[in-house]
């Protein structure tokens, strides 16, 4: 019998245990992916393409507060914008749901294919967008969850502004990383129930990456000591100051794999110390047949590491194919939307799963280094 | 025939590590349930202590929440000379309009911004709300720029100690001092003058209405005459009701607990029934014994289940007490139905700690059943056998 062999019987004399050992490990393996997968995608949210070419421009004061619509002129003026879009919060909710299931904004028809150009759709519906001043687009996992198609009327009630307004679907978008919002027409707000002159914030487009800094403070400074000072910064910045606003959900989650691993830790290193201690007698044969205790220490280790190892394949292959061809946006009613497993969190939590093979042989070994061959005979466990 | 209890609990006390280790892994099971559960206990009842039940709070019809509001300069007029409304000593009516506005700020610890409520209100509206009470510095003057913050907001934002200026529209703010809300929505508040910060924030209309009705009959003409008056499009309801209602969703919070409990208690089950097959294992031949001495199957199975449902519900204790230091910590986040910071706090409940015990028994119990089954079935004569 090689060693390895050896090693591979031991670990398997006891089949029952092995299994439940290999599994408790793959259960908290599986829990550490998914919590640093969610706090990956809480702090860093998934990047939408032509994001580095977007500029959010918010009131200087909060988000909340609204812009004057006389601005547009200013910022449409400054050398290296491409495209402005006034983006106004609706908040309305859809027929007799208690809260919001989606987003609404209402902004200028033509931004679809300019500032957001990354929601994909097609022609007729771009046409009956830019034609029809009651029509909307929305996004396709809001579509197929309301069964909405290019043509249909349905009404929403603002929390915004007072009333409720009926719109027409002109078509269905997809291709952003979140294909939920509706996009409406920021005139028929205007129109009907809306503040005219009045706007929520702009979104704009610069021509290119390089004139980013310098439209962002042309921007700032353009309105600098006006009764509206703005807020211009990248689309990145501005996701990063709505998830600075979560407040300590990241300390929170951090936590909590901190306890997960620590709990793993314990439960694994008592798992191995019960499986050593069972055959503290052959150990000591072995001792007694020559054995060192480094090749002993190796046995143990190559057993524990062996298990953790196993456990590591199967929890976190477990995450990564449920996150990865799972329906993660469904399972977590729209929660978290992406939920990728990155090699980084798969490199991470396997580093956990090998620390915790060696560190749960350390005990074991130091109990059968210490062990007198005659008392390890005398064993009767 | 008496369970075979003590030979258990003997028993318990010889493979003390890898008891302690499952005893352990239980309770931070537990502790994790508990916390987390806690968290949306606390964010839920963020506001729930607030309000007078004298008290009437208007808004415009269809809002969520006071900030998405507007009260007309107009409506406020109409309103005050109801006769349903409460006087004063003096024989005015006790009305305030308040004006909630959100200011971005950045946080304390130098990590990003948030948006903060200030509330604009009058003296009356201080009178209206006799929890709020001042603890450092002195209440604003109206004009001078000044605002008071809660403590609680001032532990978490850069510029809110007394002394402090900060800056938005354009003007400086001076704290002045440091108000308590005992609990309520109001510690996530920072006050100031209703009129200047109207003038401040440039808006033609109030918030909100809070008015003390004359009797709770009273309370109630005003709630419907507001409701059938079509020329006010406007809503009463119970300050208390009203604060109720705005309990913030905890959904993601109670189902990122619910996910790491299962999950964890998945883990904890296979190390619990790893340890009592150990623990089973070695006792052959005392389960033999027991056996031969006319001890039944059942009473068996039943004393190992025992066993495990009472080291889980050690467990479970333990991990109450560990969760229990984090009671009342205070702790924010933004709130989706205000969109301003919240702050509240970890409320673990007795029914939250007993859930967390039924919870970590529950483990004890499957995790013991399998180990039990097969202690109980265990040949006398093999198990006699055995060395």
């Amino acid at each position: 019998m090689t060693i390895s062999a050896f090693i591979l019987k031991n670990a398997l004399r006891n089949k029952r245990r092995a299994l439940l050992s290999v599994s408790s490990v793959a259960a908290s393996l599986f829990l550490l992916v998914t919590l640093q997968v969610a706090l990956r995608e809480l702090t860093q949210p998934p990047e939408s393409s032509g994001a580095e070419l977007r500029v959010a421009v918010r009131n200087k004061i909060s988000l909340t507060n609204p812009l004057p619509a006389r601005q547009r002129g200013v910022i449409e003026r400054i050398p290296g914008v491409a495209g402005v879009t006034p983006f106004t919060w609706f908040g309305g909710k859809y027929k007799n749901e208690g809260g919001m299931t989606f987003a609404q904004f209402a902004i200028d028809p033509k931004a679809l294919g300019t500032v957001f150009n990354d929601a994909k759709m097609d022609a007729a519906g771009y046409i009956a967008f830019n034609q029809q001043k009651d029509s909307c687009v929305i996004g396709k996992i809001t579509a197929e969850k309301y069964g909405l198609k290019p043509g249909d009327r349905f009404s929403l009630e603002s929390t915004v502004y007072p009333g409720s307004l009926t719109f027409r679907v002109a078509g269905i978008y997809s291709g952003t990383p979140d294909d939920r919002n509706m996009l409406f027409r920021q005139d028929y707000l205007d129109d009907s129930i809306g503040m005219p002159g009045y706007v929520g914030m702009w979104w704009l487009k610069v021509k290119s990456a390089a004139g980013m800094p310098r439209v962002i403070a042309a921007v700032n400074k353009a309105f600098e000591n006006t009764s509206a000072e703005v807020r211009a910064e990248s689309e990145r910045a501005f996701q990063l100051g709505f998830i600075s606003m979560l407040g300590n959900i990241k300390a929170l989650v951090a936590s909590l794999s901190t306890v997960v691993v620590f709990t793993l830790v314990l439960v694994s290193a008592s798992t191995m110390s019960m499986a050593i201690r069972e055959r503290f007698r052959e150990l000591a044969i072995l001792k007694a047949l020559g054995f060192r205790r480094r090749e002993l220490f190796a046995f143990i280790l190559a057993e524990s590491f062996g298990l953790a190892v196993a456990g590591a394949v199967i929890g976190i292959g477990a995450a990564y194919c449920l996150y990865t061809f799972g329906d993660i946006s469904k399972m977590t009613h729209g929660i978290f939307v992406t939920f990728e497993v990155t090699p980084r969190i798969i490199g991470f939590s396997a580093m956990v799963a090998a620390l915790l093979g060696i560190v749960s042989a350390i005990a074991p070994s130091l109990s059968v280094a210490r062990m007198s061959v005659v008392n390890g005979l005398k064993t009767l466990d | 025939m008496a369970l075979p209890l003590s030979h258990n609990f003997r028993n318990v006390t010889v493979r003390w590590r890898a008891t302690l280790a499952t005893v352990l892994g239980i309770a931070m099971v537990v502790a994790v349930f508990v916390l987390v559960q806690a968290l949306a206990v606390g964010l839920e009842k963020s506001a729930s202590n607030t309000g007078d039940p004298r008290n009437i709070m208007i808004v415009r019809k269809g809002s969520t929440a006071e900030s998405s509001s507007q009260v007309s300069l107009q409506q406020f007029q109409t309103l005050h000379y109801w006769s349903q409304i409460a006087r004063d000593k003096k024989g005015n009516p006790i009305v305030s309009a308040d004006l909630v506005t959100l200011i971005s700020q950045p946080r304390i610890d130098g990590k990003g911004e948030a948006n903060v409520s200030v509330r604009g209100l009058t003296p009356m509206g201080r009178f209206l709300r006799p929890q709020v009470t001042l603890v450092a510095g002195r209440w604003f003057t109206p004009g001078k720029r000044e605002v008071v913050v809660s403590s609680r907001m001032a532990k978490r934002f850069a510029h809110f100690k007394i002394g402090d200026r900060f800056k938005t529209a354009g003007n400086w703010m001076t704290v002045v001092g440091e108000f308590a809300g005992q609990n309520s929505a109001f510690d996530s508040e920072v006050w100031m003058d209703a009129d200047e910060s109207r003038a401040l924030f440039d808006r033609e209309s109030y918030s909100s209405v809070l008015v003390r009705a004359a009797s709770p009959q009273a309370a109630q003409e005003i709630i419907s005459r507001l409701d059938s008056d079509k020329r006010l499009p406007l809503r009463g309801d119970s300050e208390v009701e009203y604060y109720s209602k705005q309990t913030a969703t905890a959904m993601p919070i109670r189902i990122l607990g619910n996910f790491l409990a299962t999950a964890m208690s998945i883990g904890a089950i296979f190390a619990a029934m790893n340890t009592m097959y150990a623990s089973v294992g070695s006792r052959t031949r005392e389960i033999g014994t027991l056996r031969v001495l006319g001890f039944r199957r059942r009473t068996i199975l039943l004393s190992f289940i025992i066993e495990g449902a009472l080291l889980a519900a050690i467990g479970g204790v333990l991990g109450c007490l560990l969760a229990l230091p984090l009671h009342g910590y205070s702790t924010g986040t933004m709130s989706f139905n205000t969109f301003s910071e919240t702050v509240f706090q970890f409320r673990i409940t007795p029914w939250l700690a007993t859930k967390g015990i039924i919870f970590a028994v529950v483990v004890g119990v499957v995790g013991s059943l399998l180990p039990a089954i097969r202690a109980s079935r265990l040949p006398v004569i093999a198990a006699l056998k055995s060395v």
